[in-house]
């Protein structure tokens, strides 16, 4: 055999050989136990660590945050979906409290998109007061009552 | 209707045309999966110009052998990078190579592009410079001296006999070789091609029009280079390589035009449900890429221009030859991109309704802009520098490439 042939050769198993060893240490144990994917996607995802508490967790230490919210117009929305997960803070309340990062986070929710219910309450971002945060008017857990907090109150008290 | 909803209607009116399905409206292939195919035909078309002097003996294109190679090799690295950027998390890219499916197309890409790349173009590439290798190795020192060296992988051997085996085995691997870069670019037509529910796409000729387009704009793109750099090395242009390449440029060209007006008459015959829309696409939304861009500056002034060298050649002067041929393989380069969008955006602007269109709008910045595009396309030329740097394709003396 012509050294041409023979090192070629050796390279080619020598490649094909790190091939089925990197198979070995990167196809994941549990792939193709029940189809083409890892038997064990649900329990990974299970064994995840938990984020969100919950409404009802929230409401056990926040009583007044909770009744007030269950009256007003967000009585439908969970904590966490304005103020982000907080299983951290609700397991030791020293843990730094969850809070709407930011000031026109409302939008996300209350931006005019044509795909909206025609009902659902939404608004022009750029007619809207552009230039306030949402919360200054609307008290964020009650949002068609002003704030409490007069400093915040603005010019604007929303009606009703 | 309250007027802001009026006008948010209005905004949505001006984008989509006619009765168009709500998942029809953007698109999910953007301007990075045109330079994919764009790129991958570039390589097929470069390999196969350069398989024409090992197979087929065409002496005259000699001087372009190992600059096809080392083009088709550049162009291949870069391949798969627009695929990787429009996926997004290239640190799962592996995944595809270690639990491919057999029945999935794009799984088994990363298999024929291995294949195509280690089988046939890195075989090849090494067949032809492996006695470089050896003289360039032992005139240099340092780096490049282990670099060469690592290369001939300790085949040192420069006998006659040896030199002869690594001629046919390069030989062997051509021929491999050919099928192989009409696998490679066939198998992006046939991932087009066989998205029956996609009557711009779902053609069986359409892997036939992706090899040939494949074959134009590779050869175009050498011809392109070739005088660039001739021009940058100070070199006369071999005027009998650069007719024999205006020779195969022209019959390539008119052989795809062919398949592509092959393809046209025979949806025009069909005249199935779908034709009204694609006829209006064309007319319409891709006027200016299809019949101006592709069709006129990309095809037909082209052959004009081929068409010229080939009759007048005695009455023509040498420069005027050298301008039309610069000239029309631009315009080729250009067509075929165009072809490439018309193929992939195209084949988006229009809904499954067959009722109706939307509109693509490039974005200049992010993951799929006009940037990410224009970088994707010049790296395969920066890795082309590199290439030539090291591998100078014209040194077969025993002298190493100066790379300083
Ligand atoms: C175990 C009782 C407990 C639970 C459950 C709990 N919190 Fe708290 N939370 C507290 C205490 C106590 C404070 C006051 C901490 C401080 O002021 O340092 C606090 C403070 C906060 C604050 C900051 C108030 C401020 O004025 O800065 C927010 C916001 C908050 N919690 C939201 C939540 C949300 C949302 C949840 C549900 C995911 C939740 N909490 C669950 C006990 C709890
Ligand atoms: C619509 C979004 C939204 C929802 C739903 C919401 N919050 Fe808030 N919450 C806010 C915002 C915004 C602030 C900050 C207000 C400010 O800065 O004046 C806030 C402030 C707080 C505070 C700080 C003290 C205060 O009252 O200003 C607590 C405690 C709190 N929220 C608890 C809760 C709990 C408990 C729930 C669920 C029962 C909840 N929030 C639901 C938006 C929300
Ligand atoms: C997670 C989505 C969500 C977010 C975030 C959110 N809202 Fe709401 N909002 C709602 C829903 C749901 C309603 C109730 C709609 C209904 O009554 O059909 C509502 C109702 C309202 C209303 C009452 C409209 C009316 O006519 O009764 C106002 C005002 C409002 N939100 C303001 C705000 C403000 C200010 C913020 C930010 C602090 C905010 N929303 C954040 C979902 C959201
Ligand atoms: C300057 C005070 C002010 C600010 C700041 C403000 N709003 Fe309002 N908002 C109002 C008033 C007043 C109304 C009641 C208008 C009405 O009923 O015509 C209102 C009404 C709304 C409604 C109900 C619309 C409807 O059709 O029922 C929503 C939703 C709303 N605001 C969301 C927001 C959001 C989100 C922000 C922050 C981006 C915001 N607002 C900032 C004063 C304000």
């Amino acid at each position: 055999m012509p050294p041409q042939i023979t090192r070629l050769v050796y390279l080619t198993l020598a490649i094909v050989a790190v091939y089925f060893l990197a198979r070995g240490f990167l196809v994941p144990a549990s792939f193709g136990q029940y189809g083409w994917y890892r038997g064990n996607a649900l329990k990974e995802i299970a064994a995840l660590p938990i984020r969100y508490a919950g409404r009802a967790a929230c409401a056990e230490c926040h009583e007044e945050a909770a009744e007030r919210l269950a009256k007003g117009s967000h009585q439908g929305l969970s904590c966490e979906a304005c103020h982000g997960p907080g299983a951290a803070h609700a397991e030791d309340p020293a843990e730094a409290a969850p809070k709407p990062e930011n000031s026109r986070f409302c939008l996300r929710c209350h931006e005019f998109n044509l795909s909206r219910p025609a009902k659902f309450p939404q608004v022009e971002a750029d007619d809207h007061f552009p230039d306030q945060k949402c919360a200054e008017c609307h008290a964020p857990h009650s949002p068609m009552q002003a704030p409490e907090d007069a400093s915040k109150r603005n010019a604007k008290p929303v009606k009703k | 209707m309250p007027p802001e909803l009026r006008e948010s209607l209005l905004e949505a009116l001006q984008h989509v045309q006619g009765y168009i399905y709500p998942n029809d409206v953007s698109l999910g292939w953007s301007v990075v999966i045109v330079v994919y195919p764009y790129i991958t035909g570039l390589v097929a078309g470069a390999f196969i110009l350069a398989s024409l002097v090992r197979v087929f003996h065409v002496k005259a294109l000699e001087p372009t052998y190992r600059l096809s190679l080392l083009t088709a090799l550049a162009f291949l690295i870069v391949a798969p990078l627009p695929l990787l950027v429009h996926l997004g998390h290239p640190e799962r890219c592996y995944e595809v190579m270690m639990t491919p499916h057999a029945t999935s197309p794009m799984a088994i890409f990363g298999f024929v592009y291995a294949w195509y790349l280690m089988a046939v173009l890195l075989l090849e590439l090494w067949f032809d410079y492996r006695r470089s290798f050896v003289e360039w190795a032992k005139a240099s020192a340092g780096f490049k001296r282990l670099l060469y060296r690592v290369l001939t992988l300790g085949v040192e051997d420069v006998s006659p006999a040896a030199i002869q085996l690594d001629e046919k085995l390069g030989r062997f691997i051509t021929v491999i070789g050919i099928p192989s870069a009409f696998l490679l670019h066939g198998y992006v037509g046939f991932i087009f091609g066989s998205v029956k529910a996609n009557p711009w796409w779902g053609t069986v000729l359409m892997p036939i029009i992706f090899i040939f387009s494949a074959m134009v704009s590779g050869i175009a793109l050498l011809m392109f280079l070739y005088l660039v750099i001739s021009r940058l090395r100070r070199v006369p242009v071999d005027m009998g390589c650069l007719r024999a390449i205006g020779t195969f440029l022209l019959s390539a060209l008119v052989l795809d035009a062919a398949v592509e007006t092959l393809d046209w008459i025979h949806r025009l015959y069909e005249a199935e449900e779908s034709l009204e829309v694609l006829v209006l696409l064309a007319s319409g939304k891709l006027f200016f890429s299809f019949f101006l861009v592709q069709v006129l500056l990309g095809t037909i002034a082209p052959l004009a221009m081929l068409g010229a060298t080939q009759v007048f050649k005695e009455r023509i002067s040498l420069r005027l030859q050298k301008s039309l041929y610069l000239v029309s393989s631009l315009l080729i380069l250009i067509g075929v991109f165009a072809m490439r969008w018309n193929v992939v955006i195209g084949g988006q602007l229009f809904s499954k309704s067959l009722r109706g269109f939307t509109t693509y709008k490039i974005a200049l910045v992010g993951q799929e802009g006009l940037l990410m595009a224009v970088v994707l396309m010049i790296l395969p030329f920066l890795l082309l520098i590199g290439l030539v740097k090291f591998f100078d394709p014209w040194n077969t003396r025993e002298t190493p490439p100066a790379t300083t």
